[in-house]
């Protein structure tokens, strides 16, 4: 399998790939870096433009290899998948691959259990468009209720769950007051619940609950509740260094959080 | 387009769009309106600026009891405002760093940095100047005249 990490990935959240590699070398698959890859291209912002323009970038992208690719972000799943469908490529998300696929190895090769309390987000281009996602629900998908279980975390549910991080389809970058006031009806609902953290499976979701927390600090509006992707949480419940993880390089790492990272809860504890 | 344009025609206005737009909790997006506004007064959706309030979720296209394809019907709408307007805030930007790097986020030195000190390789077209090439060119033949 290849791994394409997208722009966000590999230019800002490398946690997320070292999490990803690490996971696979546990589950003893292969996977290897997609080399000379570009944007997707990110599908809200090139299909405003020209619909051959996101076309031809993504079918260039999928002819580097003739592997099966994999990816950790959403819009770069939604793009290569409905793309790649018109070529008789297939493209998983990590999040899926791990939980069809994988499950009851996970379970096996855990190292520590996590026992948070979380906001699980979904982003929206994981289950909609639905037309190539027939894996999962359209309205109220599960799988990352259940995959946050199996690392021994709780997923509460929280007002507007299934809505937008408020970041997407451009509008982060063409209206950012709009997708600060979105973020801020998420979070009131997460804070409501009163999680430890907030599991996401897409970098642009990372991105828009992590920095946008962090406007919202020079705003005088403190929620500090801290934002991982799944797989740096799945890495660290087997195993990982938290250095390794990249999560310290996020901006809203409250020190409970990152103690409770380290120190798990061990089998023989139990 | 006449084809989605048809597919307007397909709205019996019960609202599940607006109902399910998250966006439109807190902007002036309301695609119930914009598709009445094409129904009675022949108005197209670009002339409503509000789209490119539009997250892309697709709610509003999934929930649509019609199967009316709302969210691209957005998109294909931005098309035709961008090429009479040019792109809205810093999307202009990202269009940008797509040609010249192939990347919409671009890696500065200390993400560079970071990614080496992690031990991960550098395999971004950004850092090919060959696919960076094939980008440009890409986007010079199929961004079909859009204001950069």
């Amino acid at each position: 399998m290849k791994f394409f990490p997208g722009c966000m990935i590999h230019n800002r959240y490398f946690g997320i790939e070292k999490s990803i590699y690490y996971i696979f070398e546990k589950l003893e698959e292969d996977i290897e870096p997609l080399y000379n890859f570009s944007c997707c291209p990110a599908p809200g912002i090139t299909k405003s433009i020209s619909d051959k323009l996101w076309f031809e970038i993504a079918k260039r992208n999928l002819n580097l290899s003739d592997d099966d690719i994999i990816t950790a972000c959403n819009g770069c799943f939604t793009t290569l998948s409905e793309v790649g469908s018109t070529m008789g490529r297939e493209v998983r998300h990590v999040i899926e691959y791990l939980y069809t696929d994988k499950i009851k190895e996970i379970k096996r090769k855990i190292a520590k259990r996590i026992p948070l309390r979380v906001a699980v987000h979904y982003g929206c281009h994981f289950f909609r468009p639905s037309i190539h996602k027939k894996f999962v629900s359209s309205e109220k998908p599960k799988i990352l209720d259940k995959l946050v279980k199996v690392i021994g975390s709780e997923s509460v549910d929280y007002r507007y769950k299934f809505m937008c991080c408020g970041g997407g389809g451009g509008v982060r970058a063409s209206s950012l007051e709009v997708a600060r006031e979105l973020l801020e009806m998420k979070l009131r609902g997460i804070k409501e619940r009163n999680v430890d953290a907030i599991v996401v499976i897409c970098p642009l979701c990372l991105h828009q609950f992590d920095v946008g927390q962090k406007e919202l600090n020079q705003l005088g509006k403190r929620y500090e509740i801290p934002t991982i992707h799944y797989v740096q949480l799945l890495a660290i419940a087997m195993g990982m260094d938290i250095e390794e993880s990249g999560i310290d390089m996020h901006e809203i790492t409250p020190p409970q959080f990152m103690e409770k990272l380290i120190r798990g809860e061990s089998f023989e504890e139990l | 387009m006449n084809e989605l344009k048809n597919e307007l025609k397909k709205c019996i206005q019960c609202g599940t769009c607006t109902a399910s737009c998250f966006s439109g909790r807190v902007t002036a997006l309301n695609m119930r309106k914009i598709v009445m506004d094409y129904l009675s007064n022949e108005r197209s959706v670009d002339v409503h600026d509000e789209i490119w309030f539009c997250l892309s979720c697709y709610a509003c296209q999934e929930r649509c009891p019609r199967g009316i394809k709302l969210t691209e019907i957005i998109l294909k709408a931005r098309q035709r405002i961008t090429r009479k307007k040019g792109l809205p805030g810093r999307l202009s930007l990202a269009l940008n760093s797509l040609k010249k790097f192939g990347a919409l986020v671009v890696a500065k030195e200390e993400h560079v940095k970071m990614r080496k000190s992690l031990g991960l390789p550098l395999y971004h077209a950004q850092f090919d100047e060959k696919a960076r090439k094939e980008i440009e060119k890409l986007v010079e033949k199929y961004s079909e005249g859009v204001l950069i």
